[in-house]
C-alpha cells in the first residue's frame, strides 16, 4: 500500500479523473483507479475522482422507477444483491457508506406514507424496506413534495451514490485516503426559464466558472476526493441529473469550478480517431485538438466524448485528456487551447445517417422580407428543428436530424403541406452528412479535389462550411455512405490533407491498437532479404559489356510469398478455381510458380495466351480469354487455330469434371457485337458472359470496372437479346462474371456479387461457372486492415449453399503478386526548392506508373540506411519529364544521398507489366529470388 | 462436353417411381431412357405414420411426384408421358394438363414453343376413387402450416393468425439466409423442408435443355400437403392476393400468368383435390385472396413493422440477408419497384425510404421499370406484383402529396402520364375494399378481418 506522501501545499493543483461503469464494475479495475489516482497524488496533484454508477445500474433504476409496482421489489433485491456482491469482492468488510444509500433508496421507492404519481402504495415492499432502512444507519429524511420527475432524478441519483460510496471506503482501505463528496455540494444547476419541468429534473445545466474559493475551501478538508457524475442540485436544494454523457459533463464542470490542470476522462478506448474505426480500421488516433475541432467532431459522429463537456473547460481553459483504462501508458487525445503554430490538416471524417431534407424552391423569396421567417415557423410550428441549411436565391435546402418522431409519425407529411402552400417542397432521404473537420479548413481546399470528385459521381445535395472555418460537410444520398469513409480517409491522406506523417498530431492507427493484427503486422519479406538486395542493386550487370551502371532501377520478385498467397486462396472452402490475371505480371518464373500451386490463367490478350502457353508448367493449366473490344482476329487467334478439346487421359470424352478442355480457353463475351456479327467464331462453343450489375467500387476512378460510365461488362436490359442470340447460334453459355473494380477490402461485397449473378444464372440454366472477378484488395496504407479472408469465405459459402450448382471462381491479379514484388532505385540528385526536399531516383514513372496514373500509394524506404531516423520530409521523384513523375509525396525518410539504394514496395503488380520506354528510358530488369 | 443427351430431342418423358422413408422423399423421372433424375425432399425428424395416414401420405406424395415432374419434364417438353407406378384417375389427370399447360405457359411465351395440345396426361377413367380418410386432429385442436417466402405477404398472414390466437407454423423449403431470418423473427414455431433437385438435370441444362419459369407455388403446395400429413397439420395457408389470378399478357390466343399457380383457378381445383383424394379435413386456402396487393400492403404497413428491417421481396438477392438495404433490395427489379409504390401511400415517407436505403421513385434511370408496372407503353412484367391499375392508383396517390410530388417519376407521371389517364379510375379506396370471393374456411374468417382492419 502505498506509504503516506507528504502534505500538498494549500494550492497545490487539482487534477479531476473521470471513470465510466465498466471501469467502476469489477475490483481489478477499481485497483486501477487507485493506481492512477495515487500516481496524480504522488506528482503532488489534489486529485478529485468522478465516478458513474456501476455499469447497467442507471438503466435498473430507470427501469425501476417505471416499472410496475409488483416488480419493483425484485428489481430493488437485485440491485442490491449487485452492490453488496461487488463490495464483497472489493474487501469491504464495512461498507456503511453504501448500506446507507441503499436504505434511502429503499424508502424512496416504498414510502411510507402514501405517494402521488403511481407510486407504490404504503405496505407494498414492507420487508425490503424493512430490512433496509431499519438495520441501516440513521437516514436523513427524504424531501417527497416534488413531482415524479423529481422522484426519479432522486432515484436514479443512487447509482452514482452507490459508487462514489463504495469508491472511498475502497481507496482509503487500499492506502489512499480519499474523502467523499456529495457533488450535490458543489454542482449548482442554472434555472433556465426555456427548459420545461422534465428538462429541468432530468437533464440539466450547471454554471461552472472558476470558484477559487470553493476549490480553497475544499483543499482544506483533504487531498483526494471521490464524488459522482450524473447529478447536481437546483436551486431549492433537491438533486437534478445533467441528462446523457453526464458524468462526463460532471467532470468538465467539476475541473473547471476548481480550474484544474486537466480533466481525465478515462474510458476504453483510447481517445477519438480521424474516422469511426468500425468503418475505418486504418483510423488514426489524435493525439491534439483544439476545443472547437473536438466539439466538431464529437457533435458530428464520435461517440467517445458527449459534445456537452467540452465548453465548460473552454471557457475555463482546462485541458481535458481522453484516455485508455488498459493501455494508460498511451497519450490518448488532448483537447485544448490550439497550438500556436499548427499546420493545417483535416483532423477526422465523420458521418450520420438517417438525414431528411426538405429543399424549398420559389422564386417568392428573392429579397422578400421576412420569407425565411415565415418558412422556419413551420418547422417550429411542428416541432422539427433544423440543422443545417443551404440556400441560393430561389432555393433553400435544409436538413431534419434523425428521430422516430420523423419515421413513423405524419410530421414531414404536415410539414409539406403546409410549405407547399407557400414554395415548392421536395422531400429528399434517406441521406447522410459526411462532415471533414478541421481547423483553417479554408486553406486546404484546393488539396480537396480528389476528395470533390469522389463526390462529384453522387448526388450532393447541399454543402456546408461554416464561418468558423472548421468543418466541411456534405450531405449525400445515405446509400453511397457504405464504404465511402475508408475511401474518403486515403484519398485524404494521399491528398495530403490529412498530414498523417504529422507523427506528433496523429498517432497510431485503431487496427494496430486493438485489431486483428495489433500483435504486429508482419514485416515485409524485404527486411529480412535487405543484403541480398542490396547486393542485387550494387551488381554492376552490363549487358552492352561497356561497365554502364543498370543495375537500378530493377525489380525483384519473391516467390515464396507469391507461393504463400496462391495457396491461401486455394485453401477457400467456398471457391473451386482461382485464375491469375496474367496481366498483373506475366513474368514466366511467377507464372511457372502459379501453375504448380494448381492455379488457372487469365489472359486479356493473345500475346498473354502465347506468353503462358511458353510456360512449361503451365500447360495442363486452364485458361480464361477474357479481352476486351478485342478486333475478331484476337477470338480466332485464340480459338480456332487450336485443336479441338483434349480428350482425357483414358481417350474418352472430357467429362464434366474435367470442365475446361486444357488447350482452349474459355472465352468471354461482355457485348452483343460478336455473336452479331461474328456467331461463326463462336458457333457450338462455350463461352462465359460477363455482365455489368450496374454497381461499381473500388479505390479509384480508373479502377472501377461497374457502372454504365464502364466500358466493361454486358448491360443487364441486354441480356434477353444476348441469350437469343447465344440460343440461334448453338453458343453455351456456361459461365456468368462479375467483375467490380480494384482495391476492395470488403469481403461481405462478393457475397453480394455471388447472389445476384447466382440469381442470373438460374434464368439461363445451362450456367455452372460463377467467376466474381478479382479486385481483392492489398492494403498499403500503414494501419489499414488485411482482406479478411476467412470473412470472404464465410460469406461465400453462405450464398454458395443457397446455389450448390455453381462452382464459384476467383480471378486475382495482384492480390497474389503486389506484395512479392519490390522495385529498386538509386538516388541520383538532391533538391532543395522552397520547403520541399526532392529526393531524386533513378526510377519514375517509366518503370512504375501506378503513383502517376492511380494515386496508387506504395512504401518507399531507403534500403541503405534501413533503421536510421526517418527524419527528413521528402518528394521522391524519378528522372521522366513530367511534373507527375512523383513517386511518393510528403514521405518521411533518413536524410538521404546520392547512391543509396530506394526500396519501392508492394510494386509486384502492374508495375513491370505497365512499364514503358518513354524518354526512351531503358527497361527496368527483373530478378526472381527464392 | 457431357454424357447427356440433348433433352430436345428425347420422345418421352417418365414418371418412373416415388417412395418415402425415413424423413426423405425421393422422386424418380427419366426422358426416354436417360439416366434417372432423382429429386429428394427432406422432412426434418419425422413422426412415424401408420394406418390412415400413412395412406393419406401415400396419395400426397403421388401428387408431388406429379406435380414436381415438371420442373424435369420442361427441360425437353416431349410429346409423350408415361406414368409407370400407376395411372392417375380423371381428376388427377386434369389438375396436371391444366397445371403442365398454364403453369408453363410463361415458359412456353419465352421460348417460342406451344404447348397445347402437346400435355395429356394417361387417365384411368374406368375404376373409382376410394374415399379419402378424414384424419384425426382437426377442430378445436386446428394446426395451420403458413409458408413463408421473406417477403410481405405471408407475413401479413403470420400476424393475421397470430392476431386470432391460430396455432401455426412457419415453413419454408430450401436454404435461405433471408427467409430463416424471417421466420426467425415472426416467433411461430419453425419447419424448414430440404429439396433437392437432380445434379442429372444440370447436366441436361448443359446439353442444351429448355430453361425458363415453373409453376413454384404448385410444386411447394404439394409439398407442403406432404409436410400437413406427416406432421398432422389440417390447414395451409397461402398468401396469394387477387391480383394473383389476373393474366400478364395474352400471346397468340393463350392466357399467361406469371403466377398462374398462385391464381384463383388452381387453388379452387387442388384444394378439392385435396379434399377428395388425400385428406377429407385438410384445408388449403389462401387467406389472402380477397385482397388486392394495395389492401395486403396497407396491412403490412400496419402490422409488419417488426420485420421493417429484415424482410425482403426482391427477386435478385433473395441468397442474401444483410443489416444494410442494399443487402436486401437490389432495387431494380420489378419486385423492388413494386413492392416501394405499394407500401407508398401507406407509410410515412422517411420510414418508407429507410427501409429500402433510397428514393426508388426520385432516381429517373428507373423509369422504364415504374412504366411496366404501370403498363405504360410496355406489358406488366413476368414477376409477381399487383396489376397494372393498382400500380397507377398507388402513384397517383403519391402523385397528390407535397412530401412526394416532386420527386422525378412522381412529377413526370403528374404531368406526362396521368392527363392520358382516366382520372375517376385513379382512386386508391376501391382497392381496399376486400372480395367476397375466396375459399377461406369459416374458422379464419377473423383473420380476415385482422387483415382489412389492419
Amino acid at each position: 500500500m502505498t506509504a503516506s506522501p507528504s502534505l500538498l501545499a494549500p494550492d497545490a493543483p487539482w487534477v479531476v479523473l473521470k471513470f465510466g461503469g465498466t471501469s467502476v464494475a469489477t475490483v481489478e479495475r477499481w485497483h486501477t483507479i487507485r493506481r492512477l489516482a495515487a500516481a496524480r497524488r504522488e506528482q503532488g496533484m489534489r486529485v478529485l475522482v468522478v465516478v458513474s454508477a456501476v455499469s447497467g445500474v442507471t438503466d435498473a433504476l430507470k427501469a425501476l422507477c417505471t416499472c410496475a409496482s409488483e416488480a419493483r421489489e425484485g428489481a430493488l433485491a437485485s440491485l442490491v444483491a449487485r452492490h453488496r456482491e461487488l463490495a464483497a469482492q472489493m474487501q469491504l468488510d464495512r461498507a456503511d457508506e453504501m448500506e446507507r444509500w441503499l436504505a434511502s433508496l429503499a424508502a424512496l421507492i416504498f414510502p411510507l406514507s402514501p405517494g402521488e404519481g403511481g407510486e407504490p402504495a404504503p405496505g407494498e415492499g414492507a420487508g425490503i424496506r424493512q430490512s433496509l432502512v431499519d438495520s441501516g444507519p440513521p437516514l436523513k429524511p427524504t424531501s417527497r413534495r416534488e413531482s415524479a420527475y423529481s422522484w426519479q432524478a432522486a432515484v436514479q441519483a443512487h447509482g452514482e451514490l452507490l459508487s462514489s460510496a463504495l469508491g472511498a471506503a475502497f481507496l482509503t482501505a487500499n492506502g489512499l485516503a480519499t474523502r467523499w463528496l456529495d457533488a450535490r455540494e458543489a454542482l449548482l444547476a442554472r434555472d433556465l426559464p426555456f427548459l420545461n419541468e422534465r428538462a429541468r429534473r432530468l437533464s440539466a445545466q450547471v454554471q461552472a466558472d472558476p470558484d477559487p474559493a470553493f476549490a480553497a475551501a475544499l483543499a482544506a478538508r483533504g487531498e483526494v476526493f471521490i464524488t459522482q457524475g450524473f447529478i447536481a442540485r437546483d436551486a431549492a436544494g433537491d438533486t437534478v441529473l445533467l441528462g446523457r454523457g453526464g458524468s462526463d459533463t460532471s467532470a468538465a464542470y467539476l475541473g473547471a469550478l476548481l480550474r484544474a490542470t486537466r480533466v481525465e476522462i478515462w474510458t476504453d478506448v483510447a481517445g477519438m480517431f480521424t474516422a469511426d474505426p468500425r468503418e475505418v480500421p486504418g483510423a488514426r488516433l489524435l493525439q491534439h485538438l483544439d476545443y472547437e475541432e473536438a466539439q466538431e467532431i464529437a457533435t458530428t459522429g464520435a461517440k467517445v466524448l458527449h459534445p456537452r463537456c467540452l465548453s465548460p473547460c473552454r471557457r475555463a481553459r482546462v485541458p481535458l485528456w481522453i484516455k485508455d483504462t488498459r493501455f494508460p501508458e498511451l497519450a490518448g487525445t488532448v483537447i485544448g487551447l490550439q497550438p500556436a503554430e499548427a499546420v493545417p490538416s483535416v483532423k477526422a471524417i465523420s458521418s450520420r445517417r438517417g438525414i431528411t431534407l426538405v429543399s424549398m424552391e420559389t422564386s417568392g423569396m428573392w429579397q422578400q422580407v421576412g420569407f425565411l421567417a415565415d418558412v422556419f415557423a413551420l418547422f417550429k410550428q411542428h416541432g422539427l428543428s433544423v440543422d443545417l441549411i443551404g440556400s441560393a436565391e430561389t432555393n433553400v435546402t435544409v436538413s431534419l436530424d434523425p428521430g422516430e418522431n420523423l419515421l413513423d409519425s405524419d410530421v414531414v407529411a404536415a410539414l409539406a403541406t403546409d410549405l407547399a402552400r407557400v414554395c415548392r417542397v421536395k422531400v429528399i432521404a434517406p441521406c447522410a452528412a459526411v462532415t471533414l473537420v478541421g481547423r483553417g479548413m479554408r486553406s486546404m481546399l484546393h488539396r480537396l479535389s480528389g476528395v470533390l470528385a469522389e463526390f462529384g459521381r453522387e448526388r450532393v445535395h447541399l454543402i456546408s462550411q461554416s464561418s468558423n472555418n472548421l468543418n466541411l460537410t456534405f450531405v449525400i444520398d445515405e446509400g453511397i455512405l457504405d464504404g465511402l469513409a475508408p475511401r474518403l480517409h486515403e484519398l485524404l491522406i494521399r491528398a495530403g490533407a490529412l498530414r498523417t506523417d504529422d507523427a506528433g498530431l496523429f498517432g497510431p492507427s485503431w487496427q494496430a491498437l486493438y485489431g486483428a493484427g495489433a500483435a504486429g503486422a508482419r514485416a515485409p519479406w524485404w527486411k529480412a532479404e535487405r543484403a541480398r538486395l542490396l547486393e542485387l542493386a550494387e551488381n554492376l550487370h552490363s549487358p552492352s559489356g561497356r561497365g554502364e551502371k543498370r543495375a537500378t532501377p530493377r525489380y525483384v520478385y519473391h516467390l515464396p510469398t507469391i507461393r504463400e498467397r496462391a495457396r491461401a486462396l486455394r485453401a477457400l472452402w467456398s471457391v473451386d478455381r482461382v485464375y491469375y490475371a496474367v496481366k498483373a505480371n506475366p513474368h514466366p518464373a511467377i507464372l511457372a510458380a502459379l501453375a504448380e500451386e494448381g492455379l488457372g490463367f487469365e489472359c486479356v490478350s493473345p500475346g498473354e495466351l502465347a506468353a503462358v502457353e511458353a510456360v512449361r508448367a503451365a500447360h495442363g493449366s486452364p485458361r480464361l480469354f477474357t479481352p476486351n473490344f478485342a478486333p475478331r482476329a484476337d477470338y480466332e487467334a485464340a480459338l480456332l487455330d487450336r485443336a479441338t478439346p483434349v480428350p482425357e487421359a483414358d481417350g474418352s470424352a472430357p467429362g464434366p469434371g474435367s470442365r475446361v478442355a486444357s488447350a482452349e480457353p474459355l472465352p468471354t463475351l461482355d457485348a452483343l457485337h460478336p455473336l452479331h456479327h461474328w456467331p461463326e467464331v463462336f458457333e457450338g462453343r462455350e463461352v462465359m458472359l460477363r455482365v455489368d450489375l450496374d454497381r461499381g467500387v473500388g479505390h479509384h476512378d480508373k479502377v472501377r470496372t461497374g457502372g454504365a460510365a464502364s466500358k466493361f461488362g454486358l448491360p443487364m436490359e441486354q441480356l434477353d437479346a444476348f441469350l437469343g442470340l447465344a440460343r440461334e447460334h448453338h453458343v453455351r453459355i456456361v459461365g456468368l462474371h462479375a467483375h467490380l473494380g480494384s482495391g476492395v477490402l470488403d469481403a461481405s461485397h462478393w457475397a453480394q456479387v455471388c447472389g445476384q449473378l447466382a440469381g442470373i444464372a438460374d434464368r439461363i440454366g445451362s450456367v455452372r461457372y460463377l467467376d466474381l472477378g478479382g479486385g481483392l484488395g492489398v492494403p498499403s496504407h500503414p494501419g489499414e486492415a488485411e482482406l479478411d479472408l476467412a470473412a470472404l469465405d464465410a460469406a461465400l459459402g453462405e450464398v454458395r449453399r443457397t446455389c450448390p450448382q455453381y462452382e464459384l471462381w476467383l480471378e486475382p491479379g495482384r492480390w497474389l503478386v503486389a506484395d512479392a514484388g519490390v522495385l529498386l532505385a538509386r538516388v541520383t540528385q538532391l533538391k532543395r526548392k522552397g520547403a520541399l526536399h526532392y529526393l531524386g531516383c533513378d526510377a519514375g514513372m517509366h518503370a512504375l506508373i501506378r503513383p502517376a496514373l492511380y494515386d496508387a500509394w506504395h512504401p518507399i524506404e531507403n534500403l541503405s540506411r534501413l533503421g536510421a531516423p526517418a527524419d527528413t520530409l521528402y518528394q521522391v521523384v524519378g528522372p521522366i519529364c513530367e511534373s507527375g513523375d512523383v513517386l511518393g509525396a510528403d514521405r518521411h525518410l533518413p536524410e538521404s544521398r546520392e547512391g543509396d539504394v530506394l526500396v519501392i514496395a508492394q510494386a509486384g503488380a502492374y508495375g513491370e507489366s505497365m512499364a514503358s520506354h518513354y524518354n526512351l528510358r531503358p527497361l527496368a530488369e527483373s530478378v526472381v529470388i527464392e | 462436353m457431357t454424357g447427356v443427351p440433348d433433352p430436345r430431342r428425347a420422345q418421352t418423358f417418365r414418371f418412373v417411381r416415388c417412395g418415402y422413408a425415413d424423413g426423405v422423399a425421393e422422386l424418380v423421372y427419366a426422358f426416354d431412357d436417360g439416366p434417372e433424375l432423382t429429386e429428394r425432399v427432406r422432412f426434418p425428424d419425422p413422426p412415424p405414420l401408420d394406418g390412415e395416414r400413412r395412406r393419406a401420405f401415400d396419395a400426397a406424395l403421388r401428387l408431388l411426384h406429379l406435380v414436381a415432374g415438371v420442373s424435369y419434364y420442361k427441360a425437353g417438353i416431349p410429346a409423350a408421358l408415361e406414368i409407370e407406378n400407376g395411372v392417375p384417375d380423371a381428376a388427377a389427370a386434369e389438375l396436371l394438363d391444366a397445371l403442365y399447360l398454364h403453369g408453363l405457359a410463361e415458359f412456353a411465351y419465352r421460348n417460342g414453343v406451344d404447348l397445347r395440345g402437346r400435355i395429356r396426361f394417361p387417365r384411368d377413367v374406368q375404376s373409382g376413387t376410394p374415399a379419402a380418410p378424414l384424419l384425426e386432429g382437426g377442430e378445436p385442436a386446428s394446426r395451420t402450416l403458413v409458408p413463408i417466402g421473406g417477403g410481405k405477404d405471408s407475413l401479413v398472414v403470420v400476424e393475421a393468425l397470430k392476431a386470432i390466437g391460430a396455432d401455426a407454423t412457419a415453413v419454408w423449403v430450401g436454404a435461405s439466409p433471408l427467409i430463416a431470418g424471417v421466420a426467425a423473427r415472426t416467433g411461430l414455431p419453425m419447419l424448414n423442408l430440404a429439396r433437392e433437385l437432380s445434379p442429372v438435370l444440370f447436366e441436361y441444362n448443359r446439353a442444351g435443355a429448355w430453361n425458363g419459369h415453373v409453376p413454384v407455388t404448385a410444386i411447394n403446395s404439394a409439398t407442403l400437403t406432404c409436410a400437413a400429413v406427416l406432421y398432422g397439420f389440417d390447414a395451409i395457408a397461402f398468401a396469394n392476393e387477387r391480383s394473383a389470378s389476373a393474366a400478364t399478357l395474352e400471346y397468340e390466343g393463350q392466357q399467361v400468368n406469371h403466377q398462374w399457380s398462385k391464381g384463383r383457378d388452381f387453388e379452387a381445383v387442388f384444394a378439392a383435390y385435396l379434399r377428395s383424394h388425400v385428406a377429407a379435413g385438410l384445408d388449403y386456402f389462401s387467406l389472402l385472396r380477397p385482397f388486392s396487393e394495395l389492401a395486403v400492403t396497407r396491412a403490412f404497413a400496419k402490422s409488419g413493422a417488426a420485420y421493417f428491417d429484415s424482410f425482403s421481396s426482391c427477386n435478385r438477392n433473395f441468397r442474401i440477408s444483410g443489416p444494410k438495404p442494399v443487402d436486401r433490395w437490389c432495387g431494380q427489379c420489378p419486385k423492388c419497384h413494386f413492392v416501394f409504390l405499394a407500401l407508398a401511400p401507406f407509410l410515412p415517407k422517411p420510414r418508407l425510404l429507410k427501409i429500402f436505403g433510397r428514393n426508388l421513385l426520385d432516381d429517373e434511370t428507373h423509369a422504364a421499370g415504374f412504366d411496366a408496372l404501370i403498363e405504360y407503353r410496355d406489358h406488366k412484367p413476368f414477376e409477381c406484383v399487383g396489376e397494372g391499375a393498382e400500380a397507377r392508383a398507388a402513384l397517383a396517390a403519391r402523385a397528390a402529396r407535397p412530401e412526394w410530388r416532386e420527386d422525378a417519376l412522381v412529377a413526370r407521371f403528374r404531368e406526362e402520364i396521368a392527363p392520358q389517364l382516366d382520372g375517376s379510375a385513379l382512386g386508391l379506396e376501391p382497392w381496399l375494399v376486400p372480395s367476397g370471393e375466396h375459399q377461406v374456411p369459416a374458422r379464419f374468417s377473423g383473420a380476415l378481418d385482422a387483415i382489412h382492419g389492419a
